[in-house]
C-alpha cells in the first residue's frame, strides 16, 4: 500500500500500536470514563513495562471489522471533509467533525437516520461533532462483515429515539414516521399507527412491560433474515 | 459506551458502587471470548480492553485476517453474482420503481407482461427453428400450378354490396393484404409430396403450434402453481412478524433521494396492506355465524348477477349475429354487417365497468374484488371471441347453416379461395385493431383527462379525477390479444412476433400511462394471489384456442389450391402418411398400440394411481404440520413453566420502590448494569448479586436496567399461546 493518496502508511497505521504502557493521564480511555474511574485505574497495579515494539500490538485492523484498504479510504474521505489546515495525518486523528459535514457524504444523504446515526457514534461530549475513530467505529458496525450482534445493538441504540434504553410507543412512532416519509399520501394515519405500534408491541414484547428492551429487539432482529444485508453502509 | 453516571456519596444500601461496576464489567469483558472488534463500544475503549486483555501484545496471527479476507472475498463475490442474475431479467429497474411507488399488486401486472413476451418469443424461436429455417434452407420445389377448378358458384362473383375497398398501402398494411402471399400467412407455405428422407416441414408446419400450445400450458401451469395461496395451508401466524419488517425494512445502502423516496413509499404500501389485512382478519373472527352466511350470500348474490348479466350479453351478440346474417338481403346491410362487432364492441365496454361497479359495492378485500372482476370480464371477453369464431366457422365453413355451398369441397369454395389466409386476415386484423385500441386509450383519453383535470379546477374535474389504473381490465386486454395470438398459430404461424412487437410497445405505453397520467389505486392488493388467477384466466384463453384449433386439424378439409395439405383431407392425415412412409413395421404398430384404447385406459388408471398417492401425501404433510404447531405450543408452555420454577425458587426481594414495572425474575441473575440504558453485551456474569430496590437518583442513574427483581406474581401475566392460536 502507500500509494500517493493513501497517508495512512503502514508505519501510521503501526503508530496506533501500544508503546508500553501509557501513564494515568495518558491513559487511553479518553474522556469518556469519569474522573473518578480514571483514578481507580490509575490506582491499579501496572501490567509490566515493554518496550515499544511496532509489530506488536494492534492496528485499527483489530479493532475494527474493516481491511486496510476500507480504513485508508475512510480516511481518505475523511480528509476531504476537514478543512485545508487540518488534513495533515496527525491533526486529522485528532480532529472533530461536525456534523454538518457528515451528513453532506452521499453515503448518509438519503438516509432518515442519519441524525440519529451521529449522534450514536458521536464521542464527544457535546455531541456534534465526529472525529476520525468515531467514524471508522460508524464504518465497522456498518460493515458487511460485522456480526449480527453488534449490528442489532446499534440499531437498537439507533432507533431510540430518546436515548433512554428502550423502545417506547414514542420511539416505535417516530421509527415509523422516518420509514414511511412525511408525505401526505405515505403517512400512517393515527388509527393505523397505533394498529401497527400494538401489533409490534405484542410481537416482540415478551415481558409484557410496554417498551422493548435489547434482548427483545434482538431476539425479534434474529427471525429477519434480511437485516444484516441491508444494514450495510459501504464506502 | 462506558459510561458510570453519578457518583453520588449517598447511595441506598445495596446498590453496588460504580467501582464495583466497572471491575465486574472489566472482569468479564477480559474474560469473553468476544473478539474486541465485536464489542459495541467507542474505540478509545476497545483499546483498553485490548489492552487490559493483552498487555503483551499479542499479533493477530497473519493467517487469521488472510483467512477473514478470503471468507470476505467469497462472500462479495456470491453476493455480486446474485446480482447479476437478478439484473438480466428484462425490465428489471422499471419493475422495481413500479413496485415501489404503486405496490406489488399493480407491478404483478407488468410482471405477467414480461411472462406472456417471453412465452411469445419462445413459440416464435419454436416455429422458426422448425418450420421457417429448413423451409429456406432446403427450398423445396414448387409443387406446380394449382388445379384448375370447375366451380359452380350461385350467381356472379361480384364484390359483396356495401364492403368498402380501400386501394390505399396503409390500409392494406392494416388488413393484412398487403402480405398475402409472405410467409406470414399459411398461403405461401408449398412443399412437393411427401417422401420418407427428406424432413417433412407439413409435419413440422403441423406440429409446432400444438407444440407450441402445450408449452404455454406448461409454462402457465407452472407459474400458476408457484402462485397458489398458501395461507390456506399454513394459517395466519406463519409469516414473517409485522415487527420484523419494522425494523429491518430500511436499506440502509440507497444514496439517491429517488430510490429513497420509492423506499418509502414501498414501506407504507407495505404496512397499509398488511394493516389491513389483519383488521380484516379480526373482523372475520369476530363474526358470528348469521354473520358469515350472510357474508356468503351476498357473495354467492353477486356472482349469480352477474352471470345473469354475462348470460345476456352473450345471447344479445348471439342474436345480432343471427340476425345480421338472416337478414342478408336486405338494402341496410352495410348497417347489418357491422352490428355483431358493434354489440361485441359495446358488451367489452360495458361489461367491465359495470362488474367493477356491482363488485365494490360489496367491500370485499381488495384482492377478492380485482380477481373476481377479474374472472368474470375474461368469462365476457372470452366468450365474445367464441362467438367471433363460431360466426366464422358460419360463414367460411358452413357450421350450422345450410351446407349448399360447402358440399363440393368441404368449405365456401365461391367466397374464399383460400380459407386459412382469409381466417389468417381476420385474427390479424383482430391483433392489431387491440393493439391501435389500447394505444388510442393511453394517447387519447387518459392523457387529455389527465390535462384537463390537472389544468382546470372546477367540481366537476375534482370529481373526476385522474384515470386509476385498473389492473383487471389491462390484463383482460393482454390475455384476450393473447388469445387470439394462439387461435391464429396455424393460420398465421408469424402471429406471436407481431404480438411480441405489440407486446414490448405496450409495457412502454402502460408505464408512462401508469407513472405520468394515472392515480394510484386507494385500496391496494397483493400480488400473492393475482399471480394466480391470473395464469387461471390465461389457461381458459389457451383452451378457448385449443378447442376450435384441434377441431380444424383433424376434420376440416384444407383450401385446394394454397398451403401445405391441398391433397388432404384433414391436416391431421398427414401423420398416419407419414408413419406409413416413414417407421419401420414395428414402430408403426407401436405407435399404432400408443394410439389405440387399449393403452389409454391403463394409462387413466396409472394416472390416478399417481393422483391418489399425491392426495394422501398432502394430507399425510397437512397432520404433520398440524403436529409440529402442537409441539411448539407445548415447549413454550414448558419454557414458561421453568421461568415459574426459577422466580418461585429465588429470594423474595425485599418492598420495592422501584417505579418500573415488573420483570420475570429469570432476568435478575443479570447484574445491575455498568452502561445503565444500554445492558450490556454478553451473558450475565457469573456473579449474580443481589437484586436489590432501585433509586433514581436526581443525578442521573437513568430508568432501571432491565432485568430487576420481579415477583412470581409477575409469571402470571405472561400469556401462553394457546393451541386455538396457532
Amino acid at each position: 500500500m502507500g500509494g500517493s493518496g493513501s497517508r495512512l502508511s503502514k508505519e501510521l497505521l503501526a503508530e496506533y500500536q501500544v508503546r508500553g504502557t501509557p501513564g494515568p493521564r495518558e491513559l487511553a480511555c479518553g474522556p469518556l470514563l469519569g474522573s473518578r474511574v480514571r483514578e481507580l485505574a490509575a490506582g491499579r497495579p501496572r501490567p509490566p513495562q515493554r518496550s515499544a515494539n511496532p509489530r506488536s500490538g494492534f492496528a485499527f485492523q483489530d479493532l475494527t471489522f474493516l481491511t486496510k484498504q476500507e480504513i485508508l479510504l475512510a480516511h481518505r474521505r475523511f480528509c476531504e471533509l476537514l478543512p485545508q489546515e487540518q488534513r495533515s495525518v496527525e491533526s486529522s486523528l485528532r480532529a472533530q467533525v461536525p456534523f454538518e459535514q457528515i451528513l453532506s457524504l452521499p453515503e448518509l444523504k438519503a438516509n432518515p437516520f442519519k441524525e440519529r446515526i451521529c449522534r450514536v457514534f458521536s464521542t464527544s461530549p457535546a455531541k456534534d461533532s465526529l472525529s476520525f475513530e468515531d467514524f471508522l467505529d460508524l464504518l465497522s458496525v456498518f460493515s458487511d462483515t460485522a456480526t449480527p450482534d453488534i449490528k442489532s445493538h446499534y440499531a437498537f441504540r439507533i432507533f431510540d429515539f430518546d436515548d433512554d434504553g428502550t423502545l417506547n410507543r414514542e420511539d416505535l412512532s417516530r421509527l415509523v414516521n422516518c420509514l414511511t416519509g412525511e408525505g401526505e399520501d405515505t403517512r400512517l394515519s393515527a388509527s393505523e399507527m397505533k394498529q401497527l405500534i400494538d401489533n409490534i408491541l405484542e410481537e416482540s414484547d415478551i415481558d409484557r412491560d410496554g417498551t422493548i428492551n435489547l434482548s427483545e429487539f434482538q431476539h425479534v432482529i434474529s427471525r429477519s433474515p434480511d437485516f444484516a444485508s441491508s444494514f450495510k453502509i459501504v464506502l | 459506551m462506558l459510561l458510570p453516571r453519578s457518583v453520588s456519596s449517598e447511595r441506598a444500601p445495596g446498590v453496588p458502587e460504580p467501582e464495583e461496576l466497572w471491575e465486574a464489567e472489566m472482569e468479564r469483558l477480559r474474560g469473553s471470548g468476544t473478539p474486541v472488534r465485536g464489542l459495541p463500544y467507542a474505540m478509545m475503549d476497545k483499546r483498553l480492553i485490548w489492552q487490559l486483555r493483552e498487555p503483551a501484545g499479542v499479533q493477530t496471527l497473519r493467517w487469521q485476517r488472510w483467512q477473514r479476507r478470503r471468507q470476505t472475498v467469497e462472500r462479495r463475490l456470491r453476493e455480486a453474482a446474485q446480482r447479476l442474475a437478478r439484473g438480466l431479467g428484462l425490465w428489471e429497474g422499471a419493475l422495481y420503481e413500479i413496485g415501489g411507488l404503486f405496490g406489488t399488486g399493480i407491478r404483478s401486472y407488468f410482471t405477467f407482461l414480461r411472462f406472456l413476451l417471453l412465452l411469445n418469443l419462445l413459440s416464435l424461436l419454436l416455429t422458426a427453428s422448425f418450420v421457417l429455417l429448413p423451409l429456406v434452407w432446403l427450398r423445396p420445389p414448387d409443387p406446380g400450378p394449382t388445379l384448375n377448378l370447375t366451380l359452380q358458384c350461385p350467381g356472379s362473383r361480384q364484390s359483396q354490396p356495401g364492403v368498402l375497398r380501400f386501394h390505399n398501402q396503409l390500409w392494406h398494411v392494416l388488413t393484412g393484404r398487403a402480405f398475402t402471399n409472405t410467409y406470414l400467412f399459411y398461403g405461401a407455405y408449398r412443399v412437393g409430396p411427401e417422401s420418407s428422407s427428406v424432413y417433412s416441414i407439413r409435419l413440422a408446419y403441423l406440429l409446432s403450434p400444438l407444440a407450441c400450445l402445450l408449452l404455454c400450458f406448461c409454462g402457465t401451469l407452472r407459474r400458476m402453481v408457484k402462485g397458489l395461496p398458501q395461507k390456506t395451508l399454513l394459517g395466519q401466524g406463519y409469516q414473517a412478524p409485522l415487527s420484523a419488517k419494522v425494523f429491518s425494512s430500511w436499506d440502509f445502502c440507497i444514496r439517491v433521494q429517488e430510490a429513497a423516496t420509492i423506499k418509502k413509499h414501498e414501506i407504507s404500501n407495505e404496512f397499509k396492506v398488511e394493516l389491513e389485512e389483519g383488521r380484516r382478519f379480526q373482523l372475520m373472527q369476530q363474526q358470528t355465524r348469521a354473520q358469515t352466511a350472510c357474508h356468503l350470500l351476498s357473495y354467492l348474490r353477486v356472482n349469480i348477477l352477474i352471470g345473469l348479466l354475462v348470460v345476456g350479453a352473450i345471447s344479445a351478440i348471439f342474436w345480432a349475429t343471427k340476425y345480421s346474417q338472416d337478414n342478408k338481403e336486405e338494402s341496410l346491410f352495410l348497417l347489418l354487417q357491422y352490428l355483431p362487432p358493434g354489440v361485441i364492441a359495446l358488451v367489452n365496454f360495458l361489461g367491465p365497468l359495470l362488474f367493477t361497479f356491482l363488485v365494490q359495492l360489496e367491500n370485499y378485500p381488495p384482492n377478492t374484488e380485482v380477481n373476481l372482476t377479474l374472472i368474470w370480464c375474461v368469462v365476457l371477453k372470452l366468450a365474445s371471441l367464441g362467438m367471433f369464431s363460431v360466426s366464422l366457422g358460419q360463414t367460411i365453413l358452413c357450421i350450422g347453416r345450410d351446407k349448399s355451398s360447402c358440399e363440393s369441397y368441404g368449405y365456401n369454395v365461391c367466397d374464399y379461395q383460400c380459407w386459412e389466409n382469409s381466417v389468417g386476415e381476420e385474427l390479424y386484423k383482430l391483433s392489431i385493431f387491440n393493439f391501435l385500441l389500447t394505444v388510442a386509450f393511453a394517447f387519447l383519453v387518459t392523457l387529455p383527462r389527465r390535462l384537463l383535470v390537472d389544468r382546470f379546477s372546477g367540481r366537476f374535474w375534482a370529481w373526476l379525477e385522474r384515470e386509476e389504473f385498473l389492473v383487471p381490465k389491462n390484463v383482460l386486454d393482454i390475455v384476450a390479444g393473447q388469445t387470439v395470438t394462439w387461435m391464429g398459430l396455424f393460420y398465421c404461424p408469424l402471429l406471436p412476433l407481431l404480438n411480441s412487437v405489440f407486446l414490448f410497445l405496450t409495457f412502454y405505453i402502460k408505464k408512462y400511462t401508469l407513472l405520468k397520467n394515472s392515480r394510484a389505486s386507494s385500496r391496494p392488493f397483493r400480488a400473492s394471489s393475482s399471480t394466480f388467477f391470473f395464469q387461471l384466466v390465461l389457461l381458459l384463453g389457451l383452451l378457448l384456442a385449443a378447442v376450435p384449433l384441434g377441431y380444424v386439424v383433424s376434420s376440416i378439409h384444407s383450401s385446394w389450391n394454397c398451403g401445405l395439405f391441398t391433397n388432404y383431407s384433414a391436416p391431421w392425415q398427414v401423420v398416419p402418411e407419414l408413419v406409413a412412409l416413414g417407421l419401420p413395421p414395428i414402430g408403426q404398430r407401436a405407435l399404432h398400440y400408443l394410439g389405440s384404447h387399449a393403452f389409454s385406459f391403463p394409462l387413466l388408471i396409472l394416472l390416478s394411481l399417481v393422483l391418489t398417492v399425491c392426495i394422501s401425501q398432502t394430507q399425510a404433510n397437512a397432520r404433520a404440520i398440524h403436529r409440529l404447531r402442537k409441539q411448539l405450543v407445548w415447549q413454550v408452555q414448558e419454557k414458561w413453566h421453568l421461568v415459574e420454577d426459577l422466580s418461585r425458587l429465588l429470594p423474595e426481594p425485599g418492598p420495592s420502590d422501584s417505579p418500573g414495572p415488573k420483570y420475570p425474575a429469570s432476568q435478575a441473575s443479570r447484574p445491575q448494569s455498568f452502561c445503565p440504558g444500554f445492558p450490556c453485551p454478553g451473558s450475565p456474569g457469573p456473579q449474580a448479586p443481589r437484586p436489590g430496590p432501585f433509586v433514581v437518583d436526581a443525578a442521573g442513574l437513568r430508568s432501571p436496567c432491565p432485568g430487576q427483581h420481579g415477583a412470581p406474581a409477575s409469571a402470571r401475566r405472561f400469556r401462553f399461546p394457546s393451541g386455538a392460536e396457532l
